[in-house]
């Protein structure tokens, strides 16, 4: 398998890559607003320009995959790639939210895998120049094709959630990396959760001026406290949630005076109906 | 330190009942209902709430916080000793930096500034997927853009399936949507996690 | 369409701070988070497309457009606010089958979002979730 036949491989990779990224650019034009054509060449003309990109991508990718090998249709992909890598890089300086626009109806800001992808589709492209024949006469030396088509995957963001994702996953099914997380004490976002869900909270939410002031453990009850008026008078409404019973009307509550610490109202009897 | 232990021993009785109730006589009304006074006025819908301040903090002057808006008001904002402020959790008032964003909700005086009575610091409430996790955090798509979001034992909380919240983070899956509540880490797209609703 | 019971949650708008800054004025084009305004599920065939309340199970669900009023009342403390639709959300079909229950009421699924100043007028910002009784304002 000589450098000449490897050469003569890569016209195929990049034939079936440019005809993809071009189907792309016609199955998703109203994309184009998330690019930065609309700032490149006015908004106007984006989606005109985008469909004669996509058209370009065809035209090289056809001449590619068809007979006759030309040197000039390598060319034409290379710069074709090198124009692509200018613009990829153009649009992340100057319009950093705009989406990439290269494969699919992928909001995704322009990364650094996408710029990676058009300078490997260059080298791709440039590796093609010097072939002589045609992929069809490629033979064995097609299968350096693969692990080319593999990094073209990898460096696509799109395509994360064929691969990347179901490994991910696989990965952690084998070891949670958050496995030791578990404690017995009940987080703060539950207890708020009851309390607000409890029968105590109705009976005082006319009087609360707040959201959680506080908050505190005291052997099997953990306690809440809340800015309150009562009567006109500054107050703090505390909530005691048991940490062991978990009826709503096991919530207990009672509305405290702030200067004198006294006690102003403490329901004891909690309806359940609202 | 020890003043509010003291206020916390005495709410702690008065909510488990250990403590005696006022007369009623001596306090004016009791039902909590009619305690209650008028409610505050809303806006019209759409209009903009003169009670409610949206932000990033520009200033602060001791306990007066300077925030400029995103719908270009700009508000002035009283905290006091009686304020709530939620920094991925209930903590002080001190907590409030330049550079925070802010939601906050009080009453509006007559020289414009606003006495706050509920302060949310950096408070994010994110519809997201789930891309990765790993021991120093999760990471989520947020409508395309990454966002990390960092654990914090004691705090970082999960509700699976609509049941209540644990700290048991050891379910959570990747591909999986959720929504998340957050304090965001300013200047960075991180946050830090308060609860995560999902599935398992 | 009569009264529903449903979840409501919260959401910001209006190219704020954080995550928020590059949000956007929402589906309507006049969201900010400051303002009385609330996403609903839908408000186009484009909404709808996103947010499929009819794979939860809601059907009949009305088409509303912007500056449509719609009033969320707080099934746990009966505080109420009318607010004008701004944007599309939340994204339903996410979230099917949750479920609180408050003196006696149940709401499931997630039909409303209320912008930050909404919420915050009704419950706690960091609550996130309520049982919400919602019809025309």
């Amino acid at each position: 398998m000589g450098a000449q036949q490897v050469a003569a491989a890569q016209p195929l990779l990049i034939g079936l890559l440019l005809l993809w990224s071009s189907y792309g650019k016609f199955a998703n034009a109203d994309q184009t607003e998330r690019t930065a054509l609309p700032r490149l060449v006015g908004e106007s003309r984006a989606k005109a320009a985008y469909r004669t990109v996509g058209g370009i991508e065809a035209l090289v990718a056809l001449a590619l995959l068809l007979p006759p090998a030309l040197t000039v249709e390598a060319a034409a992909a290379a710069v074709l790639a090198a124009g692509f890598t200018g613009y990829l890089i153009y649009a992340k300086i100057v319009v950093p939210e705009a989406s990439c626009g290269c494969l699919s109806a992928s909001e995704k800001p322009i990364g650094r895998r996408a710029i990676g992808r058009a300078l490997l589709l260059l080298a791709t492209a440039a590796a093609a120049i010097p072939a002589s024949a045609g992929w069809w006469s490629a033979g064995s030396a097609a299968v350096v094709l693969v692990p080319e088509a593999a990094a073209f995957v990898m460096l696509s963001a799109e395509l994360d959630r064929c691969w990347l994702l179901p490994l991910r996953r696989f990965r952690i099914r084998l070891s949670h990396p958050l496995a030791g997380t578990a404690t017995d004490k009940a987080p703060l976002s539950a207890t708020q959760r009851r309390l607000l869900l409890s029968p105590a909270y109705r009976s005082v939410d006319g009087l609360l001026r707040s959201d959680i002031r506080d908050y505190w453990d005291d052997e099997d009850w953990r306690f809440v406290s809340y800015t309150a008026r009562y009567d006109g008078r500054p107050a703090t409404a505390v909530f005691a949630v048991p940490h062991h019973e978990s009826a709503p009307e096991s919530v207990r509550v009672a509305v405290v005076d702030e200067t004198s610490g006294l006690t102003l109202y403490r329901p004891t009897v909690l309806a359940t109906a609202g | 330190m020890t003043a509010t232990m003291d206020r916390r021993a005495l709410l702690t009785r008065a909510a488990l009942g250990a403590t005696g109730l006022v007369a009623a006589s001596a306090m004016g009304s009791l039902a909590p209902e009619t305690a209650f006074a008028a409610a505050q006025q809303h806006p019209e819908p759409g209009q903009p709430d003169p009670n409610f301040a949206e932000g990033l903090v520009t200033g602060r002057n001791q306990d007066l916080l300077q925030v400029q808006g995103s719908d270009g008001r700009l508000h002035r904002i009283q905290l006091t000793g009686v304020t709530s402020v939620w920094k991925l959790r209930p903590t002080t008032i001190d907590q409030a930096r330049i550079g925070d964003g802010l939601y906050a909700r009080g009453v509006l005086l007559p020289d414009g500034v606003l006495a706050a009575e509920s302060v949310w610091l950096n408070i994010v409430n994110l519809t997201v997927s789930i891309t990765a996790i790993s021991k120093s955090g999760v990471q989520f798509d947020h409508h395309g853009s990454k966002v990390i979001g960092h654990v914090q034992p004691g705090t970082t909380a999960a509700a699976y399936n609509g049941t209540p919240a644990v700290s048991d983070l050891s379910m959570l899956k990747v591909g999986r949507h959720a929504q998340v509540i957050g304090a965001w880490r300013p200047g960075t797209n991180e946050i830090d996690i308060a609860t995560i609703y999902t599935s398992n | 369409m009569a009264g529903l019971n449903a979840e409501a949650s919260w959401f910001c708008c209006g190219n704020a701070w954080g995550p928020c800054a590059s949000t956007g004025h929402g589906a309507c084009g006049t969201c900010n988070s400051g303002n009385f305004q609330h996403a609903w599920p839908n408000t186009s065939d484009a909404c709808y497309a996103i947010t499929h309340p009819d794979t939860c199970g809601i059907t009949g669900m009305s088409r509303r457009t912007c500056g449509f009023r719609h009033a969320t009342t707080n099934k746990c403390n009966g505080k109420r606010v009318v607010t004008s639709i701004a944007d599309c959300g939340p994204q339903t079909d996410l979230f099917c089958g949750e479920r609180a229950c408050c003196g006696g009421t149940c709401a499931s699924n997630r039909v409303i979002d209320l912008t930050p100043a909404a919420f915050s007028a009704i419950a706690s910002l960091s609550a996130g979730l309520i049982p919400a009784g919602i019809d025309v304002g």
